[in-house]
Formats: structure tokens, sequence, C-alpha cells
């Protein structure tokens, strides 16, 4: 991992739209190794608070570092791997098969006329094989399971070799079979390969041994270092604003 | 039935509708799996304002037609993606504004309805040896900038958010893409007409599709559609006086047939 003081470094980050206040003075920095949780209720602004760290919104006003740099001038967009929400959501018609979906996160890397290298076909073997895709390899994605499609993203976004992942509420129409596969995948890249990760859940409970900070957005940002906390009822209850049941299962 | 090729007007037709099957079914690749099929339609019919406006003030149609298609791909292109309208309206707006903008310059002109048919429905006696170094010229600049932008223009189709934030220079590649699309549409004009080169650009990427291959031989298949129906409509167009837009469409048509039966899912 290339040293970085942080990885991101947000400073009173306000963004608007059409006149409405979405995010509101968001101040925080995700350090190298770290694994972030970004929970708060639907609308609170966790996906445009993550829109706006990967540059596809503009901040209405504050600043946005990323490994140091003013994001205006960053260009190493390779060294964060993003799966978006709903990335399974795949049409099925689609021609692309794992290996061509997979392949796309290299392409950043490749550059204009950059044919595969070796050392590409290399990462995407070993992204499939990871995520346990390479069977599937001729397979088009859109013939693929939830679950099956899921792994394929994450093996996109794994195969630029990413400092950081940002994962954006995985799961929508994902069996619980590949959630608990996915959890687990999380903590070994956070773990093993020390990835940094920032992720986006409603389903704070099963992780929240893992992470070591969470980040609630709902308008305005908290930051909390201890995770733990949150599986009080009170606590959750404060946040969200509503009473709130956390509900404990193992994964 | 080869001695047609012996004709000079023969050769300059099949030369000038092989480049366009390639270039029409490569780029319409990538607005089909887009969503934007009509983009085709809508240029074509905003080219037609440019070949009637051509024809009005004694311009080369041809010239006019590419400065026509071009400005209005870069308009769509902005209130698409600047002022977030949806594409589907925009596309609708200028398909029947430019229709509309035709048929006034056309009556105001009046007088040339016979030479206007062909630029509709394509005509093989009209393509001219310097039509051809038209097409040649900015055909090969649009070649050249499909095939170094393929991956990213592949990526975008797929995942516009996930390429941008893998920093692809999304808006450029938008773009260009709809300018390539604009100048292979005016460029299509004499061989295909305006009324059905939108055909050429979609039906051989949908009946490929049909398929279930991956992006790559899907591509080529795309492009072998394309070049087998412009072949066996020319021949049709030369052996039973057909315009040469129309049967080549056709020949698409049954091709497409024939996918649904053979992958019928």
């Amino acid at each position: 991992m290339k040293f970085s003081p942080s990885l991101f470094d947000v400073n009173a980050l306000n963004f608007e739209r059409e006149g409405n206040l979405v995010l509101q003075g968001a101040t925080f920095r995700i350090l190298p190794g770290e694994y972030c949780a970004v929970i708060g209720p639907n609308g609170g602004g966790k996906t445009t608070l993550i829109r706006l760290l990967l540059g596809l919104e503009k901040p209405t006003s504050g600043s946005i570092k990323l490994f140091g740099t003013p994001q205006n001038r960053f260009k190493d967009w390779n060294r964060i791997g993003y799966v978006p929400q709903r990335s399974a959501l795949v049409d099925n018609t689609f021609p692309a098969t794992v290996r061509e979906v997979v392949a796309m996160g290299r392409y950043a890397r490749r550059g204009i006329l950059g044919f595969e290298s070796y050392e590409d076909k290399a990462a995407i073997v070993e992204a499939m094989e990871l995520m346990g895709v390479s069977d599937l390899s001729d397979r088009l994605i859109g013939n693929l399971s939830g679950g099956q499609r899921q792994r394929v993203m994450i093996a996109r976004a794994l195969a630029s070799n990413p400092d950081v992942l940002i994962v954006d509420e995985p799961n929508t129409g994902v069996d619980v079979e590949s959630q608990h596969r996915f959890y687990e995948l999380l903590r070994t890249l956070n773990r093993t390969k020390k990835m940094s990760i920032l992720f986006i859940t409603h389903d704070i409970g099963v992780i929240a041994e893992d992470i070591t900070r969470v980040l609630f957005v709902n308008q305005t940002l908290l930051v909390s270092q201890n995770p733990a906390q949150l599986n009080r009822c009170d606590e959750m209850s404060r946040l969200y604003g509503t009473p709130a049941h956390v509900v404990s299962h193992n994964h | 039935m080869l001695e047609m090729l012996n004709y000079p007007f023969m050769q300059r037709a099949f030369i000038a509708g092989l480049m366009i099957a390639v270039l029409a079914s490569l780029s319409g690749s990538f607005i089909v799996l887009r969503r934007y099929s009509l983009l085709s339609e809508t240029l074509a019919h905003v080219s037609l304002v440019g070949v009637s406006v051509g024809l009005l003030f004694g311009m080369s149609p041809l010239w006019m037609a590419v400065v026509a298609s071009l400005v209005a791909s870069w308009m769509i292109e902005y209130l698409r993606s600047v002022h977030g309208m949806y594409s589907d309206s925009v596309l609708a707006i200028f398909l029947s504004g430019s229709l509309a903008l035709a048929i006034v310059i056309v009556s105001l002109a009046g007088s040339f309805n016979a030479s206007l048919f062909s630029y509709l429905f394509g005509s093989i006696l009209s393509v001219s040896t310097q039509d051809l170094w038209v097409m040649g010229i900015f055909g090969s600049l649009a070649m050249v900038l499909l095939l170094v932008f393929f991956k990213e223009l592949y990526f975008i189709a797929f995942d516009e958010d996930v390429a941008r934030a893998g920093g692809i220079r999304v808006t450029m590649l938008n773009f260009m893409l709809v300018s390539i699309i604009a100048v292979i549409i005016a460029l299509s004009i004499r061989v295909v007409g305006t009324l059905l080169i939108g055909a050429l650009m979609v039906i051989p990427p949908v009946a490929a599709i049909r398929f279930g291959m991956g992006f790559y031989p899907t591509t080529l298949l795309s492009i072998a559609i394309a070049l087998l129906s412009v072949i066996i409509g020319l021949s049709a167009s030369y052996l039973f006086s057909l315009p040469s837009g129309a049967a080549i469409v056709l020949c698409l048509l049954c091709i497409f047939i024939i996918a649904l039966v053979v992958n019928r899912r």
C-alpha cells in the first residue's frame, strides 16, 4: 500500500440539490486500514456523501482531499474501488461476459490505446479467483444469480488493486448465504490485505465487531469512535430520531 | 450478377455502403446498449434539414447535413447531460422539430422533390467520387476514434457512474460518440437515405445481441450482419431497380427475424 496521510480528508462539506439541503458541514478523515460503516436513514445523504467523495456530484461548498490531493487535481481514481448500490441489478440481455466485466476494473489503469498487459491479465484472474467467479468467466452477466453478479461487481472493483473499497448497500436482491460470504470477504480484505473499506449499510449489527468507526449520516454527519455503542437501542433511536430496535443475529 | 461491379457507379455504391455498414453497426452497438437507439433516427431527421438548406441555397447537401447533424447532436447531449432532461423527451422534440423545419424549407423551395427523394431513401446512382473521398476521410477518422476509445465506450454503456468514478472522462466521450454518430449519419444519406439509416445502426446490434455472446463477438457479428445486408440490399437495388436504402433495411429485417426465431428464449 502506498503511503498516505489519509485516504479521504473532508472538510465542512455542504451539498444542496435544487435548493434543498442534503448534507451539511460534513467533516471527517478516513485513515489507511480503517473499516468504516456509513449508516443513517433512507434519504439521509449516505449515497450522496459517497458520490461526493467519488466526484460524481459537485459539493456546494467545502473541500475534499483524496490521498492528500485536492479532488479536482486527483488522477489516481484506480486507487478507489467502487461497488454501487443495486450493482447486482444488471440488464439481463446486456452482452457482457463475467471476464469482460471484471476487466473493466483495469481500463483506467490501461489508459488510451493500452492493450491488456500480462499484469492486467494476472490482476483480472486474481480478482475472479478471490471472488470465486473464475468458473463463470465465459458466462453472460445477465444469466447469473443476484449473489453471483454481486461477486462479479466486487471482483471488478478489486481488479484495479485499490487501496480503498467503497461499497454502497450491495445486498439488494441477494440471498442470505451470499450476504454472509460478502461480510466475510470484507473482513478478510480489511484484515489480511489491509484494504480500507467504506461500507454503506443498514445492517450495522452483523459488522459491528469488524468496523473501526461509524459515520452516521442524517443530513448532518456524526462520527462514532465506538461502534459497539450503536448496538444500544437508545443510541440508535437518538440518531435516527425515531424509536429503533437493534436485532442481533449471527452471520 | 457480378457484372454489376463493372459499372463505376456500382463500385462507388459498394465502397460507400460497406464503409457505412462497418461504421454504423460499430457505433450503433453503443447507442443500443445505452437504450439511446432513437438518437440515430433523430439525427437522420436533423440531417434532412441540412440537405434541404443545401438544396435551397445551392450548397453541398452532404456538408450541410454534416453541420446540422453535428450541431443537433451537441445540443441533444448538452440538454441530456447538463440539464438532466430525459433523453427520450429531448430526442422526441428534436425529431419532430427538425422534420417540421425540413418540410417548411422543402415547401418554400418547391422544386427539388425528385432530388430530395434520393436523400430520403438512398440511391446507388447518387454516390459521386467526391462523396467517396469525403466519406473516406471522415469515416476513417470516426473509425480510429471508435477503436481507440472502444473499451471506454463499452464501460460507459455498461455502467456510466462506475466508469466516471474510475477516472474515465465520460462527458467528453459522450460528446465524442454523439458527434461520430452525427457524422456517420450525414455521410450515409447518399446510400441509405435519411429515413432509413437508423435501421442500419440499430438492427445489426439488436440482432447480434440475441445470440447471447460477450461484447466483442457480438460487435463482430453485428458488423457482419450489416455488411451482409448492404451487399444483398445493393445487389437487389441494382437487379430490381429498388431504392437502395429500402432494400438494405428489408434485408436487415429478415436477418433480425431469423435471429429472433433461432434464439427463442
